[in-house]
């Protein structure tokens, strides 16, 4: 019975999320629709404005693939996983922080895995530290490099990795282990 | 040591599961005690990424080989890189093949198919078109909303002047950023989107203060993702991480660009 419930919720979720990537696409192309019967000079200067600047991204796009393909092909998360929730200090801290870096894909997969880790009894501090290291996105970094330059780019990263680091220290500090134990009876009835 | 078997049931009885990712459970054995549990497959329903929970699963149970009818070429490969002998190709019932690996009669015949090199060769063939696969999926994914934003910035550039823009970002550092942490905490998705969004912001006079901002917190804080944050980790959890980082992400922006104007002159 469980299983059914789970395998409904499953499929609910993932209609609201096709829901919303699709929502937003067409409510621009109505917005453009609608611009377009009313001003079409202007919206025809939308368009060439938008035009530009796909001819900008499409170089750096190309190369998001072959960096995503490589990525595909040689890091394996499942790895990171198997000692993220063994993990502690400093060994944890990097494994957390690599895990989030090398995580692809909508966070909303990640978050069964994290509640998984946290019923297990990791740390606070690592799901923060996973979380906030998904911000550093090696296979995005062509498109971010094409609009502001590799310097920034290191040192933002540099910077974003050791903020999440001191954000999941902080974490694990103010929530300890036992404020989320309703969280872990709630979902044993799953 | 332990096994784990890809069953239909669970227990000793039940037959070994076609598929390893979406099989109904994984019983897994403990050779020595003799001890057996058998742990439902979150993934059984079969939804995209169901081997891979399936690998997750067999991992945390730390198992050192895992027995089943079909195991699909990604999965084996985690399975085996973690360690993880992957015996396919079998049926029977969990007890008949827990004896057969006992006598390592499995492990014979698993020998001489890896003997057969050609295999090897057509499973490196079969992981490569998986990636390209899951790439081409990946890739996929984020295009939608990435066109459809490009062409809102198309719209905001024809129609939007940079009067409105300069009375929201003042040129204030400490304000401006604190505009584009607000904005980076309320919109959400594949960041791709905030440094197109960011780098066109920067073409109208904003402040990096501010694009930094909107492009850490982006990520980092997410309102739009918050209930499903609570739900996975807890209140508490997610309320605390949010608003730390929220204030922490605001501190890195600032310090970036400082450490970044000072690098560059």
């Amino acid at each position: 019975v469980s299983l059914l419930k789970q395998d409904k919720q499953q499929k609910t979720v993932g209609k609201t999320r096709a829901v919303r990537t699709f929502l937003f696409p067409a409510l621009v192309l109505i917005t453009y629709g609608i611009l377009f019967a009313i001003m079409p000079g202007k919206t025809s200067i939308a368009l060439k404005s938008s035009g530009s600047i796909f001819l900008k991204i499409l170089m750096p796009l190309g190369l998001v693939f072959v960096v995503m393909l490589v990525l595909n092909l040689f890091l394996k998360p499942a790895q990171i996983v198997k000692f993220l929730g063994s993990g502690a200090g400093i060994k944890g801290t990097v494994l957390s922080a690599t895990a989030g870096i090398i995580s692809a894909g909508p966070i909303y997969a990640w978050y069964p895995l994290l509640k998984d880790l946290r019923q297990k009894g990791a740390a606070n501090s690592f799901p923060a530290i996973f979380l906030g290291n998904r911000a550093v996105k090696p296979f995005l970094l062509p498109v971010m490099i094409s609009y502001f330059g590799w310097i920034y780019v290191v040192v933002l990263t540099v910077f974003t990795i050791l903020g999440s680091i001191v954000v999941g220290y902080l974490v694990g500090a103010l929530v300890k282990v036992k404020d989320v134990l309703p969280s872990h009876h709630s979902s044993a009835g799953e | 040591m332990k096994i784990a078997i890809s069953a239909d049931g669970a227990d000793l009885n039940a037959r070994v599961a076609q598929r390893f990712g979406t099989s109904k459970y994984l019983v897994v054995i403990d050779l020595d005690s003799g001890d057996f549990e058998a742990v439902p497959n979150p993934a059984a329903s079969g939804q995209r990424g169901a081997g891979m929970q399936a690998v997750v699963l067999a991992i945390s149970k730390d198992v050192k080989a895992v027995l089943t009818g079909y195991c699909g070429p990604a999965a084996q490969n985690q399975l085996t890189s973690n360690g993880i002998e992957v015996i396919s190709g079998l049926s029977g019932t969990v007890e008949e093949l827990v004896e057969r690996y006992k006598k390592g009669v499995l492990q014979k015949q698993a020998e001489t198919e890896a003997e057969h090199g050609a295999k090897g060769r057509r499973i490196d063939r079969v992981i490569l078109l998986h990636a390209a696969k899951s790439s081409a999926r990946q890739f996929a994914s984020l295009l939608p909303i990435l066109i459809s934003v490009v062409l809102l910035i198309g719209l905001f550039n024809a129609f939007v002047s940079k009067e409105f823009l300069a009375s929201v970002f003042s040129g204030n550092p400490v304000l401006d950023t604190l505009w584009g942490a607000c904005f980076g905490s309320i919109l959400a998705g594949n960041p791709i989107n905030s440094y197109v969004i960011g780098g066109e912001l920067l073409k109208y006079g904003v402040s990096l203060f501010a694009v930094t901002a909107l492009i850490i917190t982006w990520v980092t804080v997410g309102l739009v993702q918050l209930p499903a944050e609570i739900a996975a980790l807890g209140g508490k959890f997610a309320l605390v991480r949010n608003a730390v980082s929220f204030v922490l992400f605001i501190a890195v922006a600032i310090l970036t660009v400082v450490v970044f104007n000072l690098i560059t002159g």
